[in-house]
């Protein structure tokens, strides 16, 4: 077994004791072994006698009514179990809960597509067989016959009178609209000595690509009712808030089970239309049926990132480049079925002046439905689009003012000695010193020529903010459990609430025990994965929203912390009857502070309360060595009126300086130089922190030079695989140059801050590179997130047509 | 994807006429037709094979005369079903006599969804425009063939009307 060694470093403990501590260094990460052993147990290792595999028949149109579903000729093969069809699904369930307002709230969203499909690759029947194979052929001879519908592909058309409508219930292609207007928007005008117009600036439609695709394995226990799912869900809790309704059971009858995941990034928080479609047929097939996701699939219809666009910006600015306040009208693109949405209409506000002190902001907010993949969170979910936005703002303006970018950022970003800063919002940035960040960068690169990304990561959601959407939702606040355990042999066994992806949930967590409990990592089994009949969770429970650091290990601290109190507490009484802060815990015993001969190892304390209690006074037979403890965030419920509040706890920020080099005549590029400075408060587990970073950075430089899902006229998507949609791989990494500094969260158990979605800082910096860099070929204006070669190109050729999109007016 | 093009044939009007509205002959000019099967005078159904890129595609497709003017005009749907792609077509074309030549103008609209639609219509278009090429010089040997035999009967039988 490999052993942890002790750092050298000390921290001082509660009992005002140094001794070594395990929180702030990189010891190996407990999940590695398995995994690059090839020994994780994902979904698709689980195996049942007789399950059938499942493959989806999916619509070839994105808009198209259908008008027959013929499954007989798939029937009519031997081993083919059964299938399933939109019209039975009508008929056995309920639509999925909407979470919008009306028109949003009266779209009918189901497992299979009923009598309409909407976007390519839904699923209109599903078929099970013997083998995937089988099941693949025989979905190929179901007959379905469509009246192709005129698509509509372009969310700026969406209202206008004579586009496709596709939801005929919601009777408009409306998802949510709603004005949020802080400070004071015409009095910061009338104080300008410019006002910055943008025509329209595009964030464009990605995803990330997990590398294991979705899926499932479900089994139906006629006897109980009960649906036990062994999937990748990355969020059951609100999965099954989707589900159980729609299936007309209480979600006590469903049952998430998970090991490992192959990454998810919010692309799995959206599986519940699959989910259900699988239970269904597990129920009416009597056997346990099994879906894996085809490549091709996922990325044709599982979940895109949202479309943003940003209509008619104009910017309020002094001469000397002071930023007063911004105006814009923001167009997002939910696809065929909000599922998560309207959330993204609110997440965004998070961050509503990006780094800066920006106080007057008014923003008119649009979702529209189009026949394309419905969206779902995607890693820096709703705040990268607005943080893109706000740092293509800072450089447009910086540029067409003729001021340094660098200059510009550090005379607006929120100053170190200004934390906690309130935004025009009412949001709380806790701690942070964006200059510092940006000076690291900077001199992490060699060269003058650069490109500036800033982005926030606000972590830990105030789910209050969803009835700034709908007043009549009933969630506020947050919450995350764990529980922390000793067994009768000294085990010390952590579960959490949570269902990891990659994140290292157990290295970390085991870090926080081993220092309340002054044993080793290696003593503390954290239990891999999640299962909703073992776990303890709570109704925000989950892998999302940047918020582990905090709300995870806030709720492991606070187990930990009840369950060292307990050891004290038997320790004390067997040891004498000696108060209990006498007591300290170390190498695995407690022992008496002023008579460390006078100890008793954890084991012995497990053995006393499981299997030898009578010896304990009545005092310490409350004592259960299992302990429970749900972290809640200090959150208040949103006003409504203003739309005011803190929405997020922590504010981990990142900071990366990109340099490129542009051949003039192919538009083709290079990034030449690289540096993305972090700063996310104390870092429990630096390596993971620094992995993090390393992703962010690779989603980033993803989005912003190549991966894009496009859609002809048609609504058929251009890049469904691989081939089309190029993901970067380690040889067009440029070379990474990371920093960080640590500013303490004050408002978090462990100071620390939530920090896995800061690609924002890239998608801009490549975007500013680019701008710099083209500077003496016409000076074009970057008006979009993703530049592949042939956009520079166009850029190059043609800057007028983009240098079109601003004007500035002195006045 | 709209297509269009003009075609002049060195044969009377009728002999053209007679060889568009002729199944067997028709059928022959199908780019890598395997069955053809009549279901009445509108309705016909073919199964092919169609060429593309690396593979071929195969289709059932069937066939509808919508609309039909002789020995001038007439209008055709045709609607094609395969592994990863399902065509439709609408297409229509317009005789007429110059001299001793007959003229054709031919306009078509073709709209491909599925997979084989993903790969886009930059790279489709080219694809539809050889394949239309390939009708066109099998529905020149074809009219050749009808003026030869003196009209527009086939020499050979139609093709297989059984499918398998």
């Amino acid at each position: 077994m490999t052993e942890t060694a002790s750092p050298t470093n000390a921290i001082v403990v509660e009992e005002q004791e140094t001794r070594p501590g395990f929180i702030g260094t990189s010891i190996p990460r407990k999940e590695d072994r398995r995994l690059v052993q090839g020994e994780g147990v994902f979904f698709d290792d689980v195996k049942r006698h007789g399950m059938g595999f499942v493959h989806f028949v999916r619509s070839p149109y994105a808009h198209a009514k259908i008008t027959s579903v013929d499954v007989s000729p798939a029937l009519e093969l031997d081993d083919v179990y059964g299938t399933l069809t939109g019209d039975e699904v009508a008929i056995l369930t309920d639509p999925f809960f909407e979470m919008s307002v009306p028109p949003g709230s009266e779209i009918k969203d189901y497992a299979l597509a009923v009598g309409k499909t909407r976007f390519v690759g839904e699923p209109v029947a599903a078929v099970v067989a013997a083998t995937r194979e089988l099941a693949r052929d025989a979905a190929e001879l179901v007959e379905v016959e469509y009246e192709p519908l005129e698509p509509l592909v372009d969310a700026r058309r969406a209202q206008e009178a004579e586009a496709p409508i596709l939801h005929e219930d919601a009777g408009s292609n409306l998802v949510w609209e709603g004005v949020f207007d802080w400070g004071d928007w015409h009095s910061c005008v009338a104080e300008a000595d410019r006002v910055v117009r943008i025509k329209e600036l595009h964030f464009d439609r990605f995803s990330s690509t997990p590398l294991e695709c979705s899926g499932c394995l479900v089994e139906f226990n006629r006897g109980t009712g009960q649906w036990t799912m062994y999937g990748n869900h990355q969020m059951p809790g609100i999965g099954a808030i989707w589900m159980a309704p729609a299936l007309r059971v209480g979600t006590d009858k469903l049952r998430f089970v998970t090991q490992d995941i192959g990454g998810a990034f919010g692309n799995k928080i959206c599986l519940h239309p699959y989910f259900v479609a699988c239970c269904l047929l597990a129920r009416k097939l009597n056997r346990p049926v099994q879906w894996t996701e085809w490549r091709t699939d996922q990325h044709t219809a599982n979940a895109h990132g949202n479309e943003r666009w940003f209509e008619e910006t104009e910017v309020a600015v002094k001469a000397d480049g002071t930023l007063l306040g911004f105006k814009t009208h923001a167009i997002d693109d939910c696809g065929a079925f909000p599922r998560y949405e309207p959330l993204g209409c609110i997440i965004w506000a998070q961050v509503t002046p990006g780094c800066y002190r920006w106080q007057n902001v008014h923003v008119d907010f649009t979702q529209v439905a189009t026949n394309k993949s419905p969206v779902s969170p995607n890693r820096g979910y709703s705040r990268m689009q607005h943080l893109w936005f706000t740092e293509r703002v800072i450089d447009i303006v910086a540029n067409e003012l003729a001021l340094d970018p660098v200059e510009v950022r550090k005379r607006n970003y929120v100053k170190s000695d200004e934390f906690p800063w309130t935004t025009p919002n009412g949001c709380v940035y806790d701690s942070g010193d964006y200059g510092r960040c940006l000076d690291i960068a900077l001199e992490l690169v060699e060269y003058d020529r650069i490109g500036i990304g800033s982005t926030l990561d606000s972590g830990t959601n105030n789910f209050g903010q969803s009835q700034l959407l709908n007043p009549d939702l009933q969630f506020s606040g947050n919450n995350e459990v764990a529980t922390v355990k000793l067994d009768i042999f000294g085990e010390v066994v952590v579960t959490l609430g949570t269902v990891p992806q990659g994140q290292g949930h157990e290295t970390t967590a085991a870090q926080v025990v081993a220092d309340a409990l002054g044993i080793s990592p290696d003593d503390v089994t954290v239990r891999p994965g999640h299962d909703t009949y073992w776990n303890s969770h709570a109704g925000f429970s989950g892998t999302y929203a940047s918020q582990f650091a905090v709300t995870g290990l806030g709720a492991v601290k606070g187990a930990v912390d009840q369950l060292a109190g307990e050891i004290r507490t038997i320790a004390a009484a067997v040891l004498g009857g000696v108060p209990e802060d006498a007591v300290v815990l170390e190498g695995g015993f407690a022992k008496l502070r002023d008579n460390p001969e006078a100890a008793i190892p954890f084991m012995g304390i497990g053995a006393i309360v499981n299997a030898n209690n009578a010896i304990l006074p009545e005092e310490a037979r409350h004592v259960t060595l299992n302990c429970r403890y749900v972290y809640v965030p200090p959150f208040e419920v949103p006003d409504k009126e203003r739309k005011y509040g803190n929405l997020t706890l922590t504010y981990a920020s990142q900071i990366h300086v990109c340099v490129l080099e542009v051949d003039p005549e192919t538009g083709a590029y290079e990034i030449v130089d690289y540096a993305a400075v972090d700063d996310c408060g104390n870092r429990i587990h630096p390596q993971i922190v620094e992995g993090q970073v390393h992703g962010a950075t690779a989603q980033a430089l993803g989005a912003a030079t190549h991966e894009t899902f496009t859609y002809d006229e048609q609504g058929n998507l251009l890049t469904p695989n691989f081939y089309d949609y190029h993901v970067p791989h380690a040889l067009d990494m440029p070379p990474l140059k990371t920093g960080y500094i640590e500013s303490p969260s004050p408002f978090t158990p462990l100071g620390a801050k939530g920090m896995g979605e800061g690609g924002g800082a890239g998608i801009h910096a490549v975007c500013a590179a680019l701008q710099d860099a083209l500077r003496p070929v016409g000076n074009p204006i970057v008006y979009d997130s993703c530049n592949p070669p042939h956009r520079v190109w166009e850029l190059i050729s043609n800057p007028e047509e983009s240098r079109g999109r601003v004007a500035v007016e002195s006045r | 994807m709209k297509v269009t093009g003009e075609r002049t044939f060195d044969v009377p009007q009728q002999t053209v006429w007679e060889v568009l509205n002729d199944p067997a002959r028709l059928a022959k000019t199908i780019p890598g037709v395997e069955s053809f099967e009549v279901h009445d005078e509108r309705n016909w159904h073919a199964k092919c094979s169609i060429p593309l890129g690396l593979g071929s595609l195969k289709m059932r497709i069937r066939f509808e005369k919508t609309e039909e003017r002789p020995p001038e005009y007439a209008s055709l749907k045709a609607k094609g079903d395969g592994v990863g792609a399902i065509m439709s077509m609408q297409t229509q074309f317009q005789l007429s006599s110059a001299g001793s030549e007959t003229r054709m103008h031919w306009e078509a609209d073709v709209s491909i969804a599925g997979p084989v639609g993903s790969m886009g219509q930059r790279v489709l278009q080219p694809i539809v425009q050889q394949q239309v090429a390939n009708v066109l010089d099998a529905l020149d040997q074809q009219v050749q063939e009808a003026a030869r035999a003196g009209s527009g009967a086939p020499q050979e039988p139609a093709p297989s009307i059984e499918d398998a």
